[in-house]
């Protein structure tokens, strides 16, 4: 395989050690699939980095690259200063990663599995037995701690899998979509348990859910087709949309000659059930109750409503983001 | 000392299985078992070898009655002339006979007072029947060889042949069997490594400082300690069914060790070179079934063609078949068999090294 290596004269761009990620132009194709394309984001040292992406948008390869799983086809990045591509065994010292999907010793036990990642890491042993007493109770899986993991549930393993990627204490941690496929309620439990990392470690994770990202994350990266689409903290991104306003009125006796008029007067009107809703440019709130009333409806609640971080990234990349 | 975390898990991951650990456990137990229903025990169809002594001294008519007679495996008729014998061979009443030549005793004797031996025996056998020729070859040979107590003419060394007039057909068989059950740890060894790949563990654990020749080692220890495990039951059924060990066991044992040894680098090559489990496996099958017949695990190897004996012996498992049989069988010492010792290491090493090569590159993404 043809493998451009960049050297430090070469970096489209300057080379700053104090961030925790700094990707260079990182590239991966498979055959004619570009997955990852000239990707640059710069991550501070801990920061919590967000992924947001659909399905094949290249989030899992970028992840991929920056653990030294997958070499680039171009381009680099730094993990702390080190060369992915040259000093992987420095990088891979210094990180921890939960993969996309929960890989556990399936025959061993939470403590088991966690005195192995931490001893894969060189942790050395006494510490290791401790620090995994210490996590598996965090974690609260310390009734289970000895049981064998292969019959553990969806959400108990994927605490596991991400308490293995912390086990050696990490100051770079990836999570590859750490709540796939959870539930709401265990997934509200690993972002709080996530959101207790929040500057003690350099996180970047990866996701597909909008909440995720905006709940979680210092700055988020819109990633679609291998590149970064927009990048921001997700009140930039969605003041990136603010020029659309949406007013939402709730009411009865909406006839139908009342919603033909709101409908000639308004460019973009939506009716859902008894819900009208009004979007465009610089709206008048008290022009459109005034006017919805003197149709004859009744109003019983009317608000403005905030973009959302979906309204954003459907203006960005001009696609619905499916779970 | 990772690799020991390492190969302890991946013991753990095989003992708490209980269909693997049946599997590898109940194999060895079983196929010694059918063996030994089929090859040994007191109700073996014995093969019918004429006789014929025209030294008809006391030693040659003690070596009718006190050794040909008495292996369970021969039932001996008396000729009187050789005519009358071929005639018997040709009809298949025989399936072989043995001209005893004047002046075997004498040099029974000879032999006896530590001088240099030159006893010849006259062999007629029915060629269309290699495997049962081969065997009553063998038989009469070691047969021969403990009665005059001489030395084996294979070795250089000075050890002598146990006094053991009983070669049991088991004897012969045994050391096959037991290189067979070796050879089936190659899809063993391979089936846990392409599982660790095949689920992402193995990827899982390619983000942890952790470098090929550790993962090799704690494969490899753990696939050792079950291969110890089975080289075990193997000796001790072998035994049980018949197989009498005459050489030095540690050295049976070591060429076994180094067996297993080849077998499990072979199983991890396999498994590198695989993306998953059903790829290794047929794969291991096609290379274990023919490596069993090529090496004579089953039949023996002198009965083959010479260019199947050359690629057969290309490989570790005919050499691993030919010095167990002289160590169980002869009690070959360890220089008799360093030869093949020193090629069993080092098809070892070489497979290893592949193995460790091959990781190398895969770590590289
Ligand atoms: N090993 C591979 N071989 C071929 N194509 C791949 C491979 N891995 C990923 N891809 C392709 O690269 C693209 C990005 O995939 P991925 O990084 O897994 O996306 P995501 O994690 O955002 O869902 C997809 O089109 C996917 O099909
Ligand atoms: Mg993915």
């Amino acid at each position: 395989m043809w493998r451009h290596k960049l050297s430090e004269q070469e970096l489209n761009r300057e080379i700053d050690d104090s961030l925790a990620i700094q990707t260079f132009d990182l590239s991966r194709s498979f055959g004619p699939i570009r997955a990852v394309n000239d990707l640059n984001i710069d991550i501070s040292r801990g920061e919590l980095f967000a992924l947001l992406g659909p399905n094949g948008s290249g989030k899992t390869t970028t992840i991929n690259m920056l653990c030294c799983l997958l070499k680039p086809t171009r381009g680099t990045a730094h993990v702390l200063g080190f060369d992915i591509n040259r000093q992987s065994n420095s990088v891979k010292s210094l990180i921890g990663t939960s993969p996309q999907d929960t890989t556990l010793s399936e025959r061993l036990s939470p403590l088991e599995n966690l005195e192995l990642m931490a001893r894969l890491n060189n942790v050395a042993p006494d510490k290791a037995k401790k620090w995994s007493a210490g996590l598996v109770e965090v974690m609260g899986l310390g009734d289970r701690a000895k049981d064998q993991v292969g019959k553990f549930s969806g959400g108990m393993k994927r605490r596991l899998s991400i308490a293995m990627s912390l086990i050696s204490d990490p100051a770079v941690v990836f999570l590859d979509e750490p709540t796939l496929g959870l539930d709401p309620q265990a997934r509200r439990a690993l972002w709080d348990y996530i959101g207790n990392l929040k500057g003690e470690k350099t996180i970047l994770l990866t996701t597909h859910y909008m909440e995720e990202a905006d709940y979680l994350a210092d700055r988020v990266g819109i990633i679609d087709e291998g590149k970064i689409a927009a990048l921001g903290t997700s009140i930039d991104l969605k003041s990136m949309v603010i020029d659309k306003q949406i007013v939402v009125i709730n009411g009865w006796n909406i006839t139908i000659a009342a919603l033909g008029s709101i409908k000639s007067r308004y460019q973009d009107v939506k009716v859902n059930g008894g819900q009208v809703i009004i979007a465009g440019k610089n709206l008048d709130f008290k022009e459109i109750t005034d006017y919805v009333h003197s149709t004859g409806a009744i109003i019983r609640s009317a608000y403005f409503k905030e973009p959302s971080l979906e309204d954003a990234y459907l203006r960005i990349t001009g696609k619905e983001l499916k779970a | 000392m990772k690799f020991v975390s390492l190969a302890l898990r991946n013991f753990k991951e095989v003992y708490r299985d209980p269909l693997a650990l049946g599997f590898l456990l109940a194999f060895p137990l079983l196929f010694m078992l059918l063996f030994g229903a089929a090859m040994g025990g007191g109700s073996t169809p014995a093969y019918s070898v004429g006789v014929l002594d025209e030294d008809e001294t006391e030693l040659s008519s003690r070596f009718v009655t006190d050794v040909l007679e008495e292996i369970p495996t021969l039932k001996i008729a008396l000729f009187e002339n050789e005519v009358e014998a071929a005639n018997s061979l040709r009809d298949s009443n025989i399936r072989a006979f043995i001209k005893i030549p004047s002046g075997f005793g004498d040099e029974v004797a000879k032999s006896y007072q530590q001088q240099d031996p030159d006893i010849v025996l006259h062999v007629t056998y029915d060629e269309s029947d290699f495997v049962v020729s081969s065997q009553i070859l063998s038989t009469v040979n070691t047969a021969v060889r403990s009665f005059a107590q001489i030395h084996i003419p294979v070795t250089i060394n000075t050890s002598h042949i146990n006094v053991e007039t009983q070669v049991t057909q088991m004897d012969f068989v045994a050391p096959g069997i037991i290189i067979f059950g070796l050879l089936i740890m190659v899809p063993t060894a391979a089936r846990i490594m392409v599982k660790d790949k095949e689920k992402g563990y193995m990827a899982r654990m390619l983000t942890t400082p952790t470098r090929p020749w550790e993962f090799i080692t704690g494969y490899s220890l753990a696939l050792l300690v079950i291969a110890i495990v089975q080289i075990i039951i193997f000796i001790i059924l072998g035994v049980a069914f018949g197989m009498s060990i005459v050489g030095n066991i540690f050295l049976a044992f070591l060429i076994f060790f180094l067996t297993a040894l080849c077998s499990i680098g072979i199983g991890m090559v396999v498994a590198a070179l695989s993306k998953t489990e059903n790829q290794a496996e047929p794969l291991c099958w096609l290379i274990a079934m023919p490596l069993a017949v090529l090496s004579g695990v089953w039949f023996s190897q002198e009965m083959m063609p010479e260019y199947i004996q050359f690629i057969g012996n290309l490989f570790p498992f005919a050499h691993s078949v030919s010095a167990a049989r002289l160590v169980i069988i002869r009690g070959a010492d360890f220089s008799a068999v360093l030869d093949s010792i020193i090629f069993l290491a080092g098809w070892a090493a070489a497979v290893f090294t592949l193995g460790i090569v091959l990781f190398r590159q895969k770590m590289k993404g």
